[in-house]
């Protein structure tokens, strides 16, 4: 959306000779063809994701980042290891927001919480980290591999990786490995931040993921966002009955004589240790946590709370996809969403409230709103 | 789809169709309806073979006394089995849409090496040791002694083809070399000869360039080929330097050594046979007497390294008496061996032509140009009176005796350099005689005097009007076409100066130049960690390549590239080099990344495809200009001045852009391919070599790509990749350079296709 000023501010950007990509532009070549393109792809994703299929709610997200030489260049500022790991946190955040009832673990930290402001934490420390050594796709796959294997077979079980070297060194024939991913059902993402490497096609192809190369920030977050919304759930995966914990927030007065402070079982994690007197209690065996969603430590059980349900309700009832239609034909040259003009070639209306909206808002109300904002306002006004 | 070129029906196999296809049909179509010959470009990957194939077929339903037969000139075995795939396509596809079956016959032809089902033969490694053996079993003596000694060794397959055949034809189909392998094993045929024989009345024959330019070769396979035939030359970008190749003879002192070898066996057979059965040599002499023209008319299978082109009235001649016995012969071959051995023993260079040898050779040893001249045939005749089974052994003095044929047949195109020593080792004596063709023209005349069209087809012709000059005749159609991308999936880059702005150049005065072997490295070192999987880079001479490589490596420049990829050398053993290549594809197939450091005019640069990621860029380090110290080409040059009014430099250029377009169009093997093209030399930049690449790359280098330094190209070459690693899909195509049958009949879309084609 704010991809213009965002560009014009890249006043460092060397060599990247930006008068010619204006003449680019204008004549129509390169850019301009790849752009459309890309415009189209944006579309597709919309017109995708609203097939009557069934997601997989709960997920296991493995995300492995890059720490080789490469990650050091500086084509995205500072350079690519801060940028992404900036992006990443946004990331875990969206995805959380979405899907509270996952998982994501990384590579970095190994923790098992579904808890978003460890990861971010976790994601600050690895700033830090000194980028270098060859990086070997083999290794984090079959890192991977072996976390994943065990969670049960009503989640699904997914790898994004992203990969900013063009190469791997590998201690092994990688394409066995691709063949154990694929019958283990794991499904391996990659988003490049260079260019398209022949390994990684391959592997994205075999075990179902997606595989795409950044163009600039803006692009990758996009693409990164991508991975917040869950995929189609494989046929085969089982179906279970799943057994959650409600727990009740109880807050105790410093006044209440019985009350006592007591400690936390995400302690055992090695969090800040830290006596409390609040906290959520699992209605199995009365251990207490402060966050949730998690897994209970003592039993078990998996412990969220009915809000966190909640968002990730809509994934099982999407929004239906708005109907494309060209610009002349519609008298209302304004967008309901944004009330700017409609500038694009096309305009999406809503199918059962027939209002207009703009490309961007199209995109907007389907992957942040899921409802649309005229249908709800619309049974009051009649 | 069912196309109308130009109100003719034709067949397309596929469902869409490249708008420069349509355009290339038309021109063909063209050519054809003008019984003239074309010279045509085309970009590798855009569907040349199935174009013309689906156009001449059309043309050859269509008027079918106006067009015979299609001979199709490929390169090699792979290149010959590719074509009959897309024609066995084309085939089934008429068979479905028409319904009913036809009766086109088509197949490939190859060396007895690649068709050979005998047992024992077909185990042999080498080509020659098959066609020495083969002989040995199935020349027609060896049959007739058969007769009398029912014990001698024989070829199954080859009886049983003579016995019944000839007069059974091969049913309509598709064979490649399998399935005429196949065919003969099922039947108990030869596949060889089957094949040979079934040439004269197939549709479409396949076969390499030689069975055509060679005139050793062409006499034996393709001399009755029928006139209104359609020639191609598919990949003939190298036809010259095949038709000069084929018409030249290098003798060394190891071949004279042989050779004496040789006329000794000879001699003392000729004395055996005097004891045993004097009556043939009496035979052979009356021959002599009616004339070479009976004596030629052998069979087929007494297949001894034939004559090169002889005029007919010579044919017609009686062999001069000087040489007509036997023993005269050999001491006439005796002499000539002498005179030969005493010339290679001079210790400074000789050039002469071919009447000053002749004159030279008269003084010293009394040798006449006439006898000479019926020397490869006298040989022949010779040989098959001995019934000598084994050729091979005899390929030495075979080889004398066409040299002193064709130096005493023609005085003009051909030169001829006695070299004591190589440039390289002027103190180790290493005398060799080359005697060069310099004149492409005479091995093709026959070619383009026979046959009604010949089409000269490649991705890489540019300029176009340099072959019609080199190789003497008028084609009615020149054009070049380009590749309609609806991404520019190329991006040519011509690199000139490094980031310390040291010009790059290969050129002879800045070859050990410290500066710009570093930045060479400097770029490979840096192209090697943007680039994903495999690159090749091609450097001018190995030479060259060597003396870079060296340096690099006490430089530390290879050690660091090697922490992007794996590097890997060509070489100029055959083994070595397939071997590196196989290694440097299972690098780039799981994700390693490799290097192939290649040479110019090399194997790798002519005959092997680097698609989609085994080629994202191809390096050009310097322009590959041919060695011009060589005297060989320095004679060439001359001639092409003072003959065709070609300056020598526009000539070199020419031959060096010819062989970087080679090279560089290594990398784009087709609409969903794209790669980097790096020219690093500055002199890319100027107008006479940017203006002699094909069209197709030269239109996608703008003002802002010439003359870049090493971070410039790094840069654009970053954002070229992340733009082509964008999905990319047929529907992207759809409409821009891919068309459906409704789209091609629009207007609009037919007034662009108008503008494709380029004629010069």
């Amino acid at each position: 959306m704010d991809e213009e000023p965002e560009r014009a501010k890249r006043w460092e950007g060397g060599y990247e000779r930006t008068w010619e990509v204006l003449k680019e532009d204008e004549s129509g070549s390169l850019r301009a063809s790849v752009e459309e393109i890309l415009y189209q792809a944006k579309r597709k994703r919309v017109m995708e994701t609203h097939g009557q299929v069934r997601l997989g709610m709960m997920r296991h997200l493995y995300v492995v980042i890059d720490c080789s030489r490469s990650m050091e260049d500086q084509d995205l500022k500072p350079n690519r290891l801060s940028s992404t790991l900036k992006l990443m946190e946004a990331f875990v955040d969206e995805y959380f927001y979405q899907n509270p009832i996952s998982q994501v673990i990384k590579p970095v930290c190994f923790c098992e919480t579904g808890n978003p402001k460890k990861h971010v934490a976790a994601l600050r420390k690895a700033v830090d980290t000194v980028c270098a050594g060859e990086p070997s796709l083999y290794n984090a796959l079959s890192l991977a591999v072996h976390t994943l294997k065990h969670m049960p077979g009503h989640t699904s079980r997914e790898v994004l990786i992203v990969l900013s070297s063009l190469t791997t060194c590998d201690p092994s024939n990688i394409y066995e490995l691709i063949k154990t991913l694929k019958s283990l059902k794991v499904r391996v993402s990659v988003i490049g931040l260079s260019a398209e490497v022949r390994v990684c096609t391959v592997l994205t192809r075999e075990t179902g993921g997606f595989y795409h190369v950044i163009l600039d920030e803006s692009h990758f977050k996009e693409l990164l966002m991508l991975h917040v919304k869950p995929p189609p759930a494989s046929a085969s995966s089982e179906c279970s009955l799943i057994r959650m914990g409600f727990p009740q927030h109880c807050v105790a007065s410093l006044s209440d004589q019985d009350a006592k402070p007591s400690f936390s079982m995400s302690q055992l994690d090695g969090d800040s240790p830290g006596l409390s007197l609040s906290g959520y209690f699992c209605p199995q065996c009365h251990a207490k946590y402060t966050e949730l969603p998690v897994e209970c430590k003592v039993c078990g059980l998996t412990l969220v709370s009915a809000p966190h349900l909640a968002r990730s309700f809509h994934h099982l009832f999407p929004l239906q996809a708005f109907t494309e239609s060209p610009v002349e034909q519609h008298t209302d040259r304004s967008c309901q969403g944004c009330q700017g003009r409609l500038k694009d070639r096309s305009v999406f209306s809503c199918p059962s409230c027939f209002s207009s909206f703009c490309m961007d808002c199209d995109l907007f109300i389907h992957d942040s709103l899921h409802c649309c904002p005229c249908c709800i306002h619309g049974p009051s006004v009649s | 789809m069912k196309l109308n070129i130009d109100g003719l029906l034709v067949w397309f196999p596929y469902d869409f169709i490249y708008p420069e296809q349509f355009s290339y049909m038309l021109e063909l179509k063209r050519t054809l309806d003008a019984k003239g010959h074309g010279v045509l470009e085309m970009p590798s990957g855009t569907g040349k073979t199935i174009s013309l194939l689906s156009l001449i077929v059309a043309y050859q339903r269509a008027f079918p006394l106006e067009v015979t037969k299609l001979i199709y000139c490929s390169r090699t075995v792979p290149e010959i089995e590719k074509v009959v795939e897309e024609l066995r396509r084309l085939m089934e596809f008429y068979a479905k849409e028409t319904g009913e079956s036809n009766n086109f016959l088509s197949l490939a032809l190859s060396s007895r090496k690649n068709l050979c089902i005998h047992p024992e033969v077909s185990s042999l490694r080498f080509g020659k040791e098959v066609d020495g053996k083969c002989h040995s079993l199935t020349a027609s003596y060896v049959r007739a002694q058969r007769h009398s000694n029912p014990n001698l060794p024989t070829c199954r397959f080859y009886e049983e083809f003579d016995a019944v055949g000839r007069q059974v034809p091969l049913p309509a189909g598709i064979y490649n070399l399998d399935d005429l392998k196949d065919f003969g094993r099922r039947k108990g045929w030869c596949p060889y000869y089957l094949a040979r024989y079934a040439i004269l009345h197939a549709n479409i024959v396949v076969y390499s360039y030689h069975y055509l330019l060679d005139p050793k070769i062409a006499d034996l396979v393709s001399k009755e080929l029928a006139k209104n035939s359609v020639v191609v030359f598919d990949e003939a970008h190298n036809i010259d330097n095949v038709c000069i190749d084929s018409m030249s003879v290098n003798i060394t002192r190891r071949t004279l050594d042989r050779c004496q070898t040789n006329v000794d066996t000879l001699q003392n057979t000729i004395q055996k046979i005097k004891e045993t059965d004097a009556a043939k040599l009496k035979a052979e002499y009356r021959r002599l007497v009616e004339g070479l023209k009976e004596a030629n008319v052998a069979r087929e299978t007494d297949v001894y390294l034939a004559n090169p082109v002889l005029p007919d009235e010579i044919l017609r001649e009686a062999v001069p008496g000087t040489i007509r016995t036997a023993e005269h012969f050999v001491g006439f071959l005796r002499r000539f061996l002498e005179y030969l051995k005493s010339r290679l023993r001079v210790h400074h260079v000789v050039q002469e032509s071919a009447p000053q040898f002749l004159k030279d050779i008269f003084d010293k040893v009394c040798i006449d140009r006439k006898p000479l001249r019926f020397c490869a045939e006298r040989l022949q005749s010779l040989l098959r009176t001995l019934e000598i089974a084994d050729i091979a052994d005899f390929s030495s003095v075979t080889l004398i005796s066409n040299f002193a044929t064709l130096v005493s047949t023609y005085s003009q195109g051909f030169t001829l350099i006695i070299e004591p020593f190589e440039d390289r080792t002027p103190t180790i004596a290493n005398p060799v005689l080359h005697f060069s063709c310099m004149d492409p023209s005479i091995a093709i005349k026959p070619v383009f005097q026979r046959f009604q069209s010949v089409i000269i087809t490649s991705g890489t012709l540019s300029p176009l009007d340099v072959y019609p000059k080199i190789l003497d005749f008028r084609p009615v159609t020149m054009a070049s076409f380009t590749m309609t991308l609806a991404r520019t999936c190329l991006c040519p880059l011509i690199v000139g100066r490094g980031n310390d702005q040291v010009a790059l150049s290969s050129k002879f005065e800045t070859r050990e130049d410290f500066a710009v072997i570093r930045n060479y490295g400097n770029l490979l070192l840096e192209m090697s960690a943007v680039v994903p999987d495999g690159i090749v880079a091609f450097f001018t001479s190995y030479v060259y390549m060597e003396n870079i490589v060296a340096s690099w490596y006490e430089q530390g420049i290879l050690e660091n590239i090697q922490r992007n990829k794996l590097i890997f050398i060509e070489t100029p053993d055959a083994a070595e080099t397939s071997m590196a290549l196989e290694k440097y594809q299972e690098a780039c197939e799981n994700g390693r990344g490799a290097i192939l450091l290649s040479v110019a005019r090399g194997k790798v640069s002519e005959g092997i495809d680097f698609v989609h990621h085994f080629g994202r860029a191809v390096i050009m380090f310097g322009v590959p200009y041919v060695y011009t110290q060589s005297r060989i080409l320095k004679a060439r040059l001359e001639y092409l001045r003072d003959q065709f009014q070609i300056r020598e430099n526009d000539f070199l250029t020419f031959d060096a852009m010819r062989h970087a377009a080679q090279c560089v169009g290594r990398a784009i093997r087709g609409k969903t391919d794209y790669g980097l093209m790096i020219f690093a030399d500055k002199r890319y930049a100027r107008a006479d070599k940017r203006g002699k690449l094909p069209r197709w790359i030269q239109e996608h280098i703008s003002d802002g790509s010439l003359n870049l330094t090493v971070d410039e190209s790094v840069q654009r070459s970053k954002h070229f990749l992340r733009q082509m690693a964008q999905p990319f899909r047929q529907e992207d195509q759809l409409g821009l350079s891919l068309l459906t049958l409704e789209q091609l009949q629009s207007e609009e879309t037919l007034k662009r296709i108008a503008q494709i084609a380029h004629q010069t």
